[in-house]
């Protein structure tokens, strides 16, 4: 029987299986653990096995332009962030505004513009802890600056069509489709009038956003601060147990270390023997753990307070949250090797901000959670290959601003002049951009080859591939029908219906996926509607790229939902609001850039 | 290290020689254990010729203190050389435990 005989509901059997994987592979991304790059490997191995595609189609997605495009952009920003382009942006534009609505200003917009530019993911992780200071300085709660800059990122990288992946997955297929590609700044008119609108957005509807503590506040005074004590020789708690002394847990803190005339003992066990002379080591609120002194007779030691600076020398203190789909949720530290596998102790555990009272190693962590871990100040900790469990915010070495910054910026800027001239394509542009970054020394040819992020190359590989089965099958004619029966012929309602549906599905799934699944969608309602589907396509970029509802909707979100102390919740209030907003901004500016013309 | 235990004078009485240090207490909590089952008679740790006690070994000693006070009996301490008086006065064991 062959595929085009059966036919159930409008598709054949080669749609229902293309239908089948693409909700097989969503619910294992959404439900499950497994990496997304084999995931969507083995739905084009599906595909390609039961025939849906041919070999040439199957591995079209590695050899995509805008793939090799977003490959080698890769480079081009490594070569940017490795000559301190984003530090002086940060050290000469925030400054020390007087309200929040020009707070708010001052961060998205820089935000914006570099990440019309740069992998937004790579300008907010740089972000977060300025922000997280910023806001200290400025007396603000860091939840109210963390998901403008996250909005801001995603808003400005619609802006070019290098500034996130899906501009380039869409164009890039438009190119494929008409042969004509896309200016390189073809969306910047458009994204630029919804990154105004979402600005004010944000500051009117400013009250959505939680005021909420930073998470690491309820750590700061244990990790800033360590309290000695010496026990002198005629104290009465000589000879008794630290339990018996009741030490342990005191109010404000807890003892984390007794120093014996001749030994350490960390951690304090409860039956350890107080002796005198012992040094005890307290972390915690410095003035109530003074207090012992006179409630047990304890003494200052010779070196009674100490820094994080001085503590340093002898142990290391570091600040994790727990990732989304991070094994350790559900778990408890004791009961699991984590500690042993990375020679780490977790000291403390805090919860949307305040410091959750049971013991840290009996906690049941959730995403989220905020970790204060203690250890050796030798190890230094492989935070990327822990990057799936635990997310660290290292106090990188900043690289120096000097001459070399300059040059990085000649050259991305040279770059995208070049495309958006049509001197040189896009693709050409990023190569001869991406060998001077190497040839000036921007980065080196280690950091270029570690800043390319295969897993991610290989998902947007697989979208593409995904894209053209769901052409190649009809599925994306017979919804392009499906959607002009229900919406009737007027091409700025379908135009808004597909972006209203984009909107809502880039919330769940990546916005690459989202981009080349909806594109055959888009594209064949436009010509069925016998127009030009350019203006349509613009639009659909930017809702794919406008997922603001869930912490999930994109990586972004994912790195200041922990920081900021959000709950699921707390997107979902300001950010179905802003879907709309953007959605209605999107269509309006969209159709005054670029009016809709009837195909020749 | 070696521990001894024998009963004189109808008092239990451990004989310690060497270094009671930190690599040495298991052995030597294990030897002085019969000393906690002893019932109706005061204990007697005689150190003259003990070098040196660490942390872990004024673990053992407070060990056998609170386990025969609460029989009612007594421990004493007899023969330490400077050295080991040294640390007992520093840790405040020195007002713990009563000496002979």
């Amino acid at each position: 029987m062959g595929a085009d005989s059966f036919i159930f509901l409008g598709f054949n059997f080669h749609a229902w299986i293309t239908i089948a994987t693409v909700l097989a592979m969503f619910s294992v991304l959404l439900f499950t653990k497994l990496r997304p790059d084999l995931v969507f490997l083995g739905a084009i191995a599906i595909l390609f096995v039961t025939g849906v595609l041919d070999a040439k189609a199957a591995f079209s997605g590695f050899s995509s332009t805008s793939v090799v495009v977003i490959g080698v952009l890769f480079v081009v920003v490594a070569g940017l962030t490795h000559t301190g382009v984003l530090q002086w942006i940060v050290k000469h534009l925030l400054g020390q505004p007087k309200s929040y609505s020009t707070a708010v200003v001052r961060l998205m917009l820089p935000v914006a513009a570099l990440s019309s530019f740069l992998s937004n993911t790579t300008v907010v992780a740089l972000f977060v802890n300025i922000v997280k200071m910023w806001s200290k300085k400025l007396g603000v709660s860091p939840s109210k600056l963390l998901i403008p800059l996250s909005y801001a990122s995603g808003m400005g990288g619609v802006c070019t069509l290098i500034g996130t992946p899906p501009n380039l997955i869409i164009s890039g297929l438009y190119a494929d489709h008409t042969g004509t590609a896309m200016n390189v700044l073809a969306t910047t008119i458009p994204g630029l009038f919804c990154l105004f609108i979402g600005v004010l957005s944000i500051i009117a509807m400013r009250r959505l956003l939680p005021d909420r503590k930073a998470p690491e506040a309820a750590f700061e005074d244990t990790s800033e601060y360590t309290v000695e004590l010496l026990v002198p020789s005629d104290n009465p708690y000589v000879g008794k147990t630290i339990a018996q002394a009741g030490i342990t847990e005191v109010h404000g803190g807890r003892l984390i270390e007794v120093i014996h005339f001749d030994e350490v003992v960390s951690p304090v066990p409860d039956k350890e023997p107080i002796m005198g002379g012992d040094r005890l080591v307290f972390a915690g609120q410095i003035d109530e753990i003074l207090d012992l002194k006179e409630s047990h007779g304890f003494v200052n030691a010779d070196h009674h307070v100490f820094t994080m600076d001085e503590v340093d020398q002898n142990r290391q203190l570091r600040t994790a949250y727990v990732t989304f789909g991070s094994s350790l949720i559900n778990t408890t530290i004791g009961h699991s090797t984590f500690e042993k596998d990375n020679n780490m102790t977790l000291v403390a555990v805090a919860r949307r901000g305040k410091r959750v009272e049971e013991s840290p190693r009996e906690v049941k962590l959730q995403a989220g959670d905020t970790l204060l871990f203690e250890c050796s100040p030798q190890l230094s900790i492989d935070t990327d290959q822990l990057s799936s469990q635990l997310q660290f915010f290292d106090s990188e070495q900043v690289p120096n601003i000097g001459p070399k910054t300059l040059v990085s910026t000649t050259i991305m800027i040279a770059m995208v002049v070049l495309s958006a001239l049509k001197v040189i394509p896009l693709l050409q542009c990023a190569f001869l951009a991406a060998i001077a970054m190497l040839l000036c020394r921007c980065c080196s040819p280690n950091q270029a080859m570690k800043a390319i992020n295969w897993n991610i190359l290989m998902v947007f590989a697989g979208s593409v591939v995904l894209g053209v089965a769901i052409q190649n099958t009809g599925i994306a004619e017979r919804l392009a029908y499906g959607i002009l029966d229900v919406c009737g012929t007027n091409p700025i309602i379908v135009m808004t219906a597909i972006c209203f549906v984009a909107t809502f599905i880039t919330e769940f799934i990546s916005n690459t996926a989202a981009g080349a699944m909806f594109f055959p969608i888009m594209y064949e309602a436009a010509v069925q509607l016998g127009y030009e589907p350019f203006p349509f396509l613009i639009a659909l970029m930017i809702s794919v790229s406008s997922s603001f509802a869930t912490p999930i909707g994109s990586p972004t979100h994912m790195l200041v939902y922990a920081p900021g102390g959000y709950r699921f919740s707390d997107f979902i209030r300001i950010g179905l609001p802003m879907n709309l907003i953007i959605l209605a901004a999107n269509i309006f500016i969209v159709n005054v850039v670029y009016p809709l013309t009837p195909l020749q | 290290m070696t521990t001894t235990i024998q009963e004189q004078d109808g008092k239990m009485v451990a004989i310690l020689k060497g270094c009671l240090d930190t690599a040495a207490a298991p052995e030597t909590e294990k030897a002085m254990s019969p000393l906690n089952d002893v019932e109706g008679k005061d204990i007697i740790i005689d150190c003259t010729e003990m070098e040196y006690i660490s942390s872990a070994g004024l673990r053992i000693f407070l060990a056998i203190l609170q386990n025969a006070e609460e029989k009612g009996r007594q421990v004493y301490i007899k023969g330490i050389n400077d050295n080991v008086r040294t640390i007992f006065t520093i840790t405040g064991f020195i007002n713990i435990f009563k000496f002979m």
